[in-house]
């Protein structure tokens, strides 16, 4: 890896840092929807179903981006079948998907030849080897998406804080759901070239869940996410680069650092505020 | 010819071992399966699978016991998340996901570090089901029957617990003593069941066979025998074809992922069937109404 | 009007087909003169309270601005006279002092006194209260049932399922008896009378001097 990058001025150290960017402020900003209506598992499950899609469009010559989100769809209407089925709740159906599925792309990829650096490549991501296509590829998923969360932003919130209310004021809040679910397929397979499947959970997560531990509203909420999304990636492949270790697995340690120090940062403080008070306020029930 | 698919390839010692091993995680796997769905931790099971990666993979930088790596990684992911969740009012999922991400990086750093890593990782994530030798399989026996007795004798109380959290407190059984035990059990069957299928495959022994006897059994304890019986047959016919495919065939199926395939298949044939059966069920049940 | 009956009688169901969120497995319902798929937005739903995640990052304000979404349309933000109209609707329940707080950090009677502010910023012809006094203080029920009788006298329908017949008796002059099936319905004083109470709980109810009666469950 290290005769890929001679020096943080390469191309190719420069356009990893780009996507690496680009990435982590996208993945930032959705993962906010993926903590409000609490669909972390749901990630974890995206992150091995699209798994196939993506290596069946790599052995097809396809846009792995384009393969993974039309099987990412594939899996999420399964998903929704299944749990209407009795006797099985959403994350039994969601664990049967994901391994089942997960399982569909190691076969696909096991009959290759040159099945085990490519396996990797999908797991763990090879940022370094983004093109200006993969980069043109982020920004303009990351517009429509981020367009589409600005648009909607007062009837998702709606819908994910109440949803029986939103369906009596006469919206669909299946729809709504299937936008949201879509939206975080979509920038989960968008992150792949960069940090591998199993690591966009990563990206998903960690990120918002850090900027909750300072901000109160959403919005707000989104924009240090996406902020706190975008410095892990850059910060994390420096890292990479100078430690000689993968680039997925410094991003992901990366933003985790972060979600520590905010948390810390924040049971801290609000020690300090509780130790400035003599009498505390009872919580309110 | 079903002789020669079923039977003549576990003539060879290394088939004979796989088989034995796919058996033992299919019984294990399908009843700490039913309890993971009867308590809703198809999540925990799955996070923790990911979890012990790290510990994988420093035993394997170290060349220690991977048992031991895996042991000591899932002890760790469970203290830290009952840190996560009480200390910290983190939501159960949001911290389930934290660790995967955490934890999953973690190892992949380690592993990235050695040269030549891509098979190395391959191993670790995939395991290498026909690489089992005579003492992993003497290991997975024996944690699989310390495990079982011990679910077994616990089985009422955790069905119990499982069904009414309120009622078993306020019968004055120990329900933390309880989820412990439970969790402990998940938690041994994901580290012996990683070290043959790696750990993204792994949930599916715990998960479907489980789920797919949900279906069909009326009982917990009819369930479980349904979810064993299954795991066992079709891990049986999963690892048979995939040595057919890639010795007769020419078509090389790894054989971990084949078995998970066959689990799949399995859960969809018996969801469609059990759908059809209810479906007709119900229109036999309107036609009688309106006579 | 008063929905009343045990546990599992069928009052939540009821609201949430009359919502038009529940499938029917037979029969028809109308609402406000359409079906009820046609009537939302003029219907106005007030779940119960503690069904909501007191985590959630809202504020005060915001959850009562959602009870005007559909006034303000898709792509749209609320304008000033929506957040006038939410204003107006928190200083009505007497919590509009909290407007930029977060939804969860209020006590439950607070949180009650929001939702029902956001059925009244929605400006709707029917108020369908799910166990609205479940878990209440004194004073939050005191000041609900005041704000529940000025819109009715603004000519708002207002539909509550409750099991607590003293409440229902001063908030509602008609009541409907559930327990799977409709057991009475009518004026108060007549659908509860002990009989039908009895027939309606299962149990024995024993009348009070003063006309009030206690039902005891099974």
């Amino acid at each position: 890896m290290r005769s890929v990058i001679d020096g943080f001025g390469s191309p190719f150290f420069q356009r990893a840092a780009i996507e690496a960017v680009l990435v982590g402020s996208l993945c930032g900003a959705v993962g906010v929807h993926v903590l409000l209506r609490r669909l972390p598992f749901f990630v974890v499950a995206m992150s091995h179903a699209t798994f196939p899609g993506v290596v069946i469009a790599s052995v097809l010559g396809f846009s792995i981006v384009a393969g993974g989100i039309g099987f990412g769809l594939l899996v999420v209407l399964g998903i929704v079948a299944l749990g209407s089925v009795r006797a099985l709740d959403d994350s039994s159906a969601i664990g049967v998907v994901l391994a089942g599925s997960f399982a569909i792309g190691v076969l696909v990829l096991s009959s290759r030849a040159s099945a085990s650096r490519d396996l990797s490549a999908f797991l763990v991501g090879q940022i370094l080897t983004v093109t200006p296509a993969d980069i043109a590829t982020t920004v303009a998923v990351g517009v429509v998406l981020l367009a589409v969360l600005v648009a909607l932003h007062k009837e998702l919130i709606h819908g994910a804080f109440d949803p029986a209310g939103l369906g009596a004021l006469g919206y669909s809040t299946r729809a709504l759901d299937l936008i949201v679910l879509v939206a975080i397929t979509v920038a989960l397979v968008t992150s792949v070239p960069a940090v591998g499947t199993l690591l966009s959970v990563a990206l998903l997560t960690v990120p918002a869940l850090a900027a909750r531990q300072w901000v109160e509203r959403v919005v707000p909420m989104m924009v240090v996410a996406a902020a706190i999304g975008a410095g892990s990636g850059l910060l994390g492949l420096c890292l990479s680069a100078a430690f000689d270790v993968a680039a997925g697995g410094a991003i992901a340690l990366t933003a985790s650092a972060v979600f520590l120090l905010s948390v810390t940062a924040r049971s801290s403080w609000s020690q300090l505020a509780r130790r400035g008070r003599p009498n505390p306020v009872p919580a309110a029930t | 010819m079903i002789r020669q698919l079923l039977v003549e390839p576990y003539q060879l010692g290394f088939m004979r071992r796989a088989l034995l091993e796919v058996v033992l995680l299919g019984v294990l796997g399908g009843v700490v399966g039913v309890h993971v769905l009867l308590r809703r931790l198809t999540f925990l099971t799955e996070a923790l699978q990911h979890t012990v990666f790290p510990g994988l993979a420093v035993a394997f930088a170290a060349g220690q016991s991977l048992l031991l790596g895996a042991v000591t990684a899932a002890a760790v992911t469970i203290v830290l998340l009952a840190f996560l969740t009480t200390r910290l009012r983190i939501d159960q999922d949001a911290g389930l996901a934290v660790l995967i991400a955490t934890f999953f990086a973690f190892g992949v750093v380690i592993v990235s570090r050695r040269t030549g890593y891509t098979s190395d990782l391959n191993q670790l994530l995939f395991g290498r089901i026909l690489d089992v030798d005579r003492r992993q399989v003497v290991e997975t026996a024996v944690i699989a029957f310390v495990v079982l007795v011990l679910v077994a004798v616990a089985h009422k109380h955790l069905v119990l617990v499982a069904f009414d959290r309120a009622q078993a407190e306020a019968l004055g059984y120990r329900v933390v003593v309880l989820d412990l035990l439970l969790n402990a059990a998940v938690a041994a069957t994901v580290v012996v069941a990683v070290r043959a299928v790696g750990t993204v495959l792994m949930v599916a022994f715990v998960v479907t066979p489980a789920a797919s006897a949900r279906l069909l059994g009326r009982s917990v304890a009819a369930t479980m025998a349904i979810a064993v019986v299954l795991a066992g047959v079709l891990g049986w016919v999963g690892l048979s074809a995939s040595f057919e495919a890639s010795v007769n065939q020419g078509l090389r199926l790894a054989s971990g992922a084949t078995v998970v395939a066959a689990f799949t298949v399995g859960f969809c044939v018996i969801g469609a069937g059990t759908q059809l059966v209810r479906r007709l069920g119900a229109r036999r049940g309107l036609a009688k109404a309106a006579l | 009007m008063a929905l009343i009956g045990p546990n599992g009688a069928g009052k939540t169901t009821l609201i949430r087909a009359i919502l038009g969120l529940m499938p029917l497995t037979s029969g028809r319902i109308e609402v406000l003169g359409v079906s009820p798929a046609k009537a939302r937005g003029r219907v106005a739903y007030v779940p119960q309270a503690d069904v909501l995640d007191p985590e959630f990052p809202v504020s005060v304000l915001q959850v009562v601005l959602m009870g005007r979404s559909r006034r303000i349309g898709w792509l749209r933000r609320a304008g000033r006279e929506d957040k006038a109209i939410a204003m107006e609707a928190l200083r009505r329940v007497g919590v509009a002092d909290r407007a930029d707080d977060r939804f969860g950090v209020l006590s439950g009677g607070q949180r009650q006194r929001v939702l029902l502010a956001r059925a009244v910023a929605q400006e709707a012809e029917l108020l369908l209260l799910d166990e609205p006094f479940n878990g209440v203080d004194a004073t939050t029920t005191d000041l609900l049932i005041e704000v529940l009788a000025d819109l009715r006298a603004t000519g708002v329908a207002v539909v509550m399922s409750t099991h607590d017949l003293a409440v229902a008796h001063l908030a509602c002059d008609e009541a409907c008896l559930l327990n799977r099936q409709q057991i009475a319905f009518g004026p108060m004083g007549e659908a509860l009378t002990a009989d039908l109470l009895r027939e309606t709980y299962g149990g024995s109810a024993v009348v009070l001097a003063g006309g009030a009666t206690i039902v005891t469950a099974r």
